[in-house]
């Protein structure tokens, strides 16, 4: 019964994992960009749907409806005003762009939210169902788990089935004949952006019920999502749930103290042997 | 660099003759007597401290990003390793500073040796990230490590405090060895191996450069470097955090010494690294602000002035000072040895 519990609980995990990862394995697959403040906007994500969950007296899932659309448009702004005039310098200093980015938005959301610990509070947040004899399931990590892979599914059959998830994945695909196709390359960027922001808004909202969070935490989450990218290979949208997965049972498997160092220590060994991840093209 | 080939046919006055030389000289002996003899006031020299220091700091991570090619985001690894082993040897073990600032390096080292072979498979932002990654698992280890007791810290116990001036002159020594390392490497065939290998590693390798031979060395001097550095901090602030130790703090100082500065020029990481000290004193004024100005500097550098400040006075006036570069210089050295002879 124990291992089933912790197979259970490392599943739950990978599925927000995945979620944390999503929009960075986006960025790196269709932009080609290293986005090191991605973890400040699933923090910026949190912050915004706690907010607003407390100032309205909702439920945090419902602040999605609110949160997303901003993120996108927030998003889109930041790739069309900053990112894509970095870019075409260079692949390295875009890449320390992200970095001061990062910097700036984590001290930022310290200087407006202090650095006292938030968590949303939610009426089920201890309940659990009882399946068996000592295996119990959290209804908050059940809820967070369906949310993250609805986002995924979601996520992946608009990039396979629309008409800009199309272009999104010819530019990714290559940018040249795309934009020989008549792909506006620079906005298919922004809205990968875009996109990218609002899967962290929603990763924010999972992050913020299940978890304590500060504004110095998007370093952590950072690396998750870059664990996650890593492991799956990148771009690689059914990837990141297996890489999320892996990630998730590891941490469980290592228990408080050394989850985190058997999660990081993973992935440096997944860098050194297999860069390209299990799922790249 | 980009624009090698525009450069060369440009006459670029290379600062690196023998007058350049007797003004360092000058210029380091003034730094040693004025601190020796007290002429500067304690605080004067905890500014100067730091500010050789993280010269000392952005020439290294300049030599590794800029003329390298190895973009690292987790040198902080090295300072927390080197300030931890200041703290372990001298309060655990009861040993001298000097001590602590040898394992420190030693320790530095060898785990650079380890590290090398995982990082050196990854290449750009990869290495990046990995970097990152590995000094917060080292941050996370140490946090749980009950040896270093855990995320409380330890101070560090040396018998004797060592005084701001003495502090001064190791951190100045420090920095001057640096320096010439520095650029004595890069002057030789493994430092022109080095920017070859920056500019295109795979042509690069192919006419000969040993790619992994090259790499190693470099990281390895870089670590021993800012963990020297690191042992230094740890011995003038008297304590260690993991969280400070190994914080982030460190490599956004680096890097914006070097953007700032001008990537891949000698001079660049030391006016970087006194514009970052005076800059960082001023905004400890405004808690809080530092990081959030600190980047959108960095952040408005990158768009408005790629080549850092030093970069772009050089490409604008035609001069390099101290250039690693050999191809445009033999005409004018001969010349100017020429005009010396006469």
């Amino acid at each position: 019964m124990q291992v089933i519990q912790v197979i259970i609980n490392g599943i739950l995990l990978g599925g927000i994992y995945a979620l944390l990862g999503v929009g960075m394995t986006m960025m790196f697959g269709i932009v080609k960009l290293t986005n090191l403040a991605h973890g400040e906007f699933i923090i910026i994500g949190a912050y915004l749907s706690t907010v607003l969950a407390n100032a309205i007296g909702v439920d945090p899932i419902l602040t999605i409806i609110v949160t997303v659309p901003i993120m996108f448009l927030v998003g889109m702004g930041l790739q069309s005003g900053l990112i894509n005039r970095v870019m075409k310098i260079g692949s390295e200093p875009a890449l320390l762009v992200t970095f001061g980015l990062s910097i700036i938005l984590a001290d930022a959301m310290l200087l407006i939210f202090s650095a006292d610990a938030q968590r949303a509070n939610v009426p089920y947040n201890t309940a659990s169902l009882r399946i068996a004899q000592g295996l119990n399931i959290s209804v908050l990590d059940l809820i967070v788990f369906c949310i993250s892979l609805a986002t995924i599914i979601v996520l992946s059959i608009f990039l396979k089935k629309t008409y800009l998830g199309r272009s999104i994945r010819a530019t990714s695909d290559d940018t040249q004949a795309a934009s020989l196709m008549g792909v506006n390359v620079n906005r298919t960027y922004a809205i990968a952006m875009g996109i990218a922001m609002a899967t962290a808004a929603i990763a924010g909202m999972c992050v913020s019920m299940k978890w304590v969070y500060y504004p110095s935490s998007g370093g952590n989450y950072l690396l998750t999502a870059f664990g996650v990218v890593v492991i799956g290979g990148m771009g690689s949208i059914p990837g990141t749930l297996i890489a999320g997965l892996i990630l998730g049972l590891a941490q469980v498997i290592g228990g408080a103290n050394y989850g985190q160092l058997i999660a990081y220590v993973l992935m440096v060994l997944f860098l050194a042997v297999r860069p390209q991840g299990l799922f790249s093209k | 660099m980009k624009d090698n080939t525009t450069t060369l046919h440009k006459p670029v006055k290379i600062l690196d003759g023998i007058v350049m030389l007797i003004i360092c000289i000058v210029i380091c002996v003034a730094l040693y007597v004025l601190g020796i003899t007290k002429t500067f006031s304690n605080n004067t020299m905890r500014y100067m401290f730091k500010i050789f220091l993280y010269i000392t700091m952005g020439t290294m991570w300049n030599l590794m990003s800029g003329f390298t090619g190895m973009t690292s985001l987790g040198q902080q690894v090295f300072i927390g390793i080197a300030g931890y082993s200041v703290a372990v040897m001298t309060s655990t073990y009861k040993m001298s500073m000097w001590m602590g600032l040898l394992v420190g390096a030693v320790i530095g080292v060898v785990f650079a040796l380890i590290l090398s072979f995982v990082l050196f498979r990854m290449r750009g932002m990869y290495f990046a990230v990995a970097t990152w990654l590995i000094a917060e698992a080292v941050r996370l280890w140490f946090n749980s490590w009950p040896f270093v007791k855990q995320g409380a810290g330890m101070t560090v116990a040396v018998k004797q405090i060592p005084k701001v001036r003495e502090l001064y002159i190791y951190a100045l020594t420090l920095m001057i060895i640096a320096l010439i390392v520095v650029y004595a490497l890069l002057r030789t065939k493994t430092g022109l191996g080095l920017t070859a290998m920056r500019d295109d590693a795979d042509a690069s390798s192919s006419v000969g450069v040993n790619i992994f031979k090259s790499k190693l060395l470099c990281y390895l001097i870089c670590s021993v470097f800012i963990a020297l550095c690191g042992g230094l901090f740890a011995l003038q602030k008297g304590s260690v955090l993991p969280s400070s130790s190994f914080g982030i703090d460190w490599t956004v100082a680096m890097v914006f010494i070097v953007i700032l500065g001008g990537v891949g020029t000698m001079a660049g990481p030391i006016l970087g690294g006194i514009i970052y000290v005076i800059l960082s004193e001023f905004l400890a004024h405004f808690p809080g602000w530092s990081n959030i100005i600190l980047g959108a500097i960095a952040i408005l550098v990158i768009i408005f002035l790629p080549d850092g400040i030093i970069g772009t006075l050089q490409k604008k006036l035609n001069f390099e000072i101290f250039s690693q570069k050999r191809l445009s210089a033999p005409k004018k050295s001969l010349k100017q040895k020429a005009d010396m002879a006469a």
